[in-house]
């Protein structure tokens, strides 16, 4: 983890005794079962974290672990700061509160609800081409705004269109499909999952060469998912001109233009986003003065200018974001870092080196999958953490594939399980809303088959086409 | 972040009621009466002259039905059986000595109205002095009241049919301004919803449905070319009164309305008290 800005003083430069590094291993442990556990035990996690991150705290100023003092600034003044701040990725921190505040005013401006809606109107009210529009608009929503916002928003839409085209029997299907491809949208950019952003960051992979690298196995992970769930759940093309013409005429009653309230903002809001594209995009350039400020800056900013349109009532927008998972990141961090403090990260790293050990190709592809394997029964944010964490202390290169590894397998892990990523976990609670009972291991079997294909198609990807791309 | 809801909510908002004109056919009426039989014709010309417009969509046929005699209504509904009508044609109190009180419709027209599928036009009594200058003398201003005006198509295409080429068909959707108050009583009470925001914002989403639909209907009955102009009136207010003064304000030849409600077998809502109350207006009743 980047944390050079503010290091402190005698940062990881002490001896820890054993018994105090199985004593937090045991603490680690206890909040990934936990974490998997969150329904069961009906905490958020924030709190499952942030407990785990005060315990941590308390254990490490007790063993006398933790590194007080003052820390270095760039500047080289020293500066009085609470032990666990220098902990937090405030980079990371500040992209996913920005990103979600610009998100958020954004899809004030109807913008992501007109294009949602044009592109059903495109379908003509044909299943089979739905899928395929609504496929490609989860992977390129995900990409660009994250992905539980894609499912919410093609999730909704799929709902209330198949509702309308009276085709609501293929609802599970449209959503389960859409919640697979979540994952895969989530791997096209540096931006579009806090894996990503972890891994990407502490790589120093840049947004140009993580798209360039990501995005030939995002296109034929998606086409395959399409057509592999068209197969599956039966969703065919309309057979005749009449079913044709009713489904035309049933998709026509949607207004693409109903939920924009000012054309001014509809048309802003579409140039903000793609200026928000390129300037992140242009974020990792050397040389440029924003690159040096950071993605979390760019996304800051443009939070606040969109804000600016709602210069008298921005309390709304506020009270709207997900404390919950920003202060689980903020929790999360500072657990971490008490767990590098007491030699956790180093203790797992030895047990991930005989894998890494095995070389590139089967080091890597058994990184892919047990990274996925552990990310489909646990948050896939504490994994990427703790691995990115333990590749970076084993001065793993930058253009090693054991990054991409970590990356494709922490993403994609979702896909095997409801549990496994937040956005299936969405996709769940859409067709429980819609009276579809799905239960655990009824989405296991239904995902298992594409899961399976995306890991096969990801580990062959990792291993013998990444390093052929330019980046 | 979005929620669920508010997404989902902002797509049920974009998926709109679009008009879609249904199949209306009148090819045979039947009048129901209890007039004796030197009365019995005039009372046919005074029915084809105010229905002139049915005619031009093709030939219709009329058929008497009743008289002086005093009729079953068993032998009322046995007609309708066997003459199988598209429209019965009939008015108040038959046969009933309680012609003169303003308290009901007379036991004929409510099994009528509810126990057939065939619409059923009410005029007024045929003996009823001081109608308006403008009634029973053509169907060029036609309303079709609801209180849910949004997707009723078969409600608007009725009222379309009966309205004379280059007409004035008024779509009327009145909101019972009662139940919306006591609702945001209810809501002031409630310390989670902002009064101020839910009552504004229920009450434009209440009329928008039903103004967006009448735009539809708008853009539908152009197509058909007949020159019917369509006039929408929605709005929050007391149903009864509302409506009466809508009436009385745009000089309404017929108003159209449901009667029938699956599972109950009392009238429509609002449609008893005002086919009670409106006994100088026809009505036509689906």
């Amino acid at each position: 983890m980047d944390i050079s800005l503010l290091a402190a003083s005698d940062h990881g430069a002490h001896a820890v005794e054993p018994w105090i590094t199985y004593l937090f291993t045991g603490l680690l442990g206890a909040m990934v079962v936990c974490l998997a556990l969150e329904e069961k035990i009906h905490a958020k996690k924030s709190v499952i974290v942030g407990v785990t991150a005060v315990i941590a705290l308390l254990l490490g100023a007790f063993t006398g672990i933790l590194p007080f003092g003052p820390v270095d600034l760039p500047n080289g003044h020293k500066m009085n700061l609470p032990v666990f701040i220098p902990g937090i990725e405030w980079g990371v921190v500040t992209i996913i509160l920005g990103s979600s505040l610009f998100v958020d005013v954004t899809s004030k401006s109807g913008l992501f609800t007109f294009i949602a809606i044009k592109l059903t109107k495109m379908s003509k009210g044909d299943p089979r081409r739905l899928l395929w529009f609504y496929g490609v608009m989860t992977v390129v929503f995900s990409a660009v705004l994250n992905n539980v916002t894609a499912m919410i928003i093609v999730g909704s839409l799929s709902a209330v269109s198949l509702g309308k085209l009276g085709q609501r029997e293929k609802l599970l299907g449209f959503l389960l499909v859409e919640g697979l491809l979540t994952n895969i949208g989530g791997l096209l950019t540096l931006i579009s999952s806090v894996p990503n952003i972890i891994v990407g960051t502490t790589a120093g992979i840049g947004f140009v060469t993580f798209f360039l690298k990501a995005a030939p196995y995002v296109f034929v992970a998606t086409a395959a998912t399409i057509v592999m769930g068209a197969r599956v759940f039966g969703i065919e093309s309309l057979k005749t001109d009449e079913e044709r013409a009713v489904a035309l005429g049933q998709v026509s009653s949607f207004d693409e233009r109903d939920g924009i309230e000012s054309m001014g903002f509809f048309w802003f809001g579409a140039a903000m986003l793609l200026l928000f594209i390129c300037f992140i995009a242009s974020a990792s350039f050397e040389g440029w003065p924003i690159g040096k400020l950071g993605m979390g800056f760019v996304a800051m900013m443009f939070a606040v200018i969109m804000l600016c349109k709602f210069k008298s009532s921005v309390g709304k927008f506020y009270s709207g974001i997900d404390w919950d998972l920003l202060f689980f990141f903020i929790y999360l961090f500072i657990a971490i870092y008490a767990m590098e403090q007491a030699g956790v990260l180093e203790l797992i790293g030895k047990g991930i080196e005989p894998i890494i050990g095995m070389g590139d190709i089967f080091g890597g592809g058994l990184l892919l999958v047990s990274s996925a394997v552990a990310s489909s029964v646990t948050d896939n944010i504490p994994l990427a953490a703790v691995l990115a964490n333990i590749l970076n202390s084993m001065n793993i290169a930058n253009d090693s594939g054991m990054w991409w590894s970590v990356i494709f397998g922490a993403n994609l892990g979702g896909n095997l399980t409801p549990i496994g990523s937040a956005s299936t976990l969405v996709a769940v609670t859409i067709m429980h809303k819609h009276d579809l009972k799905i239960s655990f291991m009824g989405f296991v079997k239904k995902a298992l088959p594409f899961a399976i294909l995306h890991i096969i198609l990801a580990t062959a990807y990792v291993l013998f086409v990444l390093k052929h791309l330019p980046g | 972040m979005g929620s669920l809801d508010q997404f989902e909510s902002a797509f049920n908002a974009a998926a709109k009621e679009m008009f879609r004109p249904q199949p209306v056919a009148i090819g045979r009426v039947l009048i129901v009466h209890d007039l004796p039989e030197p009365l019995q014709d005039d009372f046919l010309y005074l029915a084809k002259g105010f229905l002139s417009t049915l005619e031009q969509g093709g030939k219709v046929e009329w058929e008497l039905f009743g008289g002086s005699e005093r009729f079953a209504v068993k032998s009322v509904l046995d007609a309708v059986e066997s003459y199988r009508p598209d429209l019965i044609v009939t008015y108040r109190q038959l046969h009933c000595d309680a012609v003169d009180w303003q308290f009901g419709l007379g036991a004929h027209v409510d099994v009528l109205t509810q126990a057939t599928t065939t619409p059923v036009l009410i005029l007024p009594n045929p003996d009823r002095e001081n109608l308006p200058n403008h009634m029973l003398k053509n169907t060029d201003r036609v309303m079709a009241v609801t209180d849910h005006l949004a997707g009723d198509h078969r409600l608007v295409s009725y009222a379309s049919e009966f309205t004379e080429p280059g007409g004035t068909l008024y779509l009327a959707h009145v909101e019972d301004a009662a139940v919306f108050d006591r609702y945001i009583r209810a809501i002031t009470k409630i310390p989670d919803l902002d009064t101020d925001t839910a009552r504004a914002q229920i009450k434009a989403r209440l009329l928008k449905d039903p103004n967006d639909y009448v735009e539809s209907c708008r853009a539908g009955l152009a197509v058909q070319a007949r020159g019917i102009r369509v006039d929408g009136r929605v709005k929050l207010g007391c149903r009864l009164s509302d409506y009466r003064e809508l009436i009385d304000e745009n000089e309404i030849d017929l108003l159209v309305m449901y009667t029938k409600v699956e599972d109950q077998l009392a009238m429509h809502g609002v449609a008893y008290p005002l086919a009670v109350e409106l006994r100088e207006t026809p009505l036509l009743m689906l």
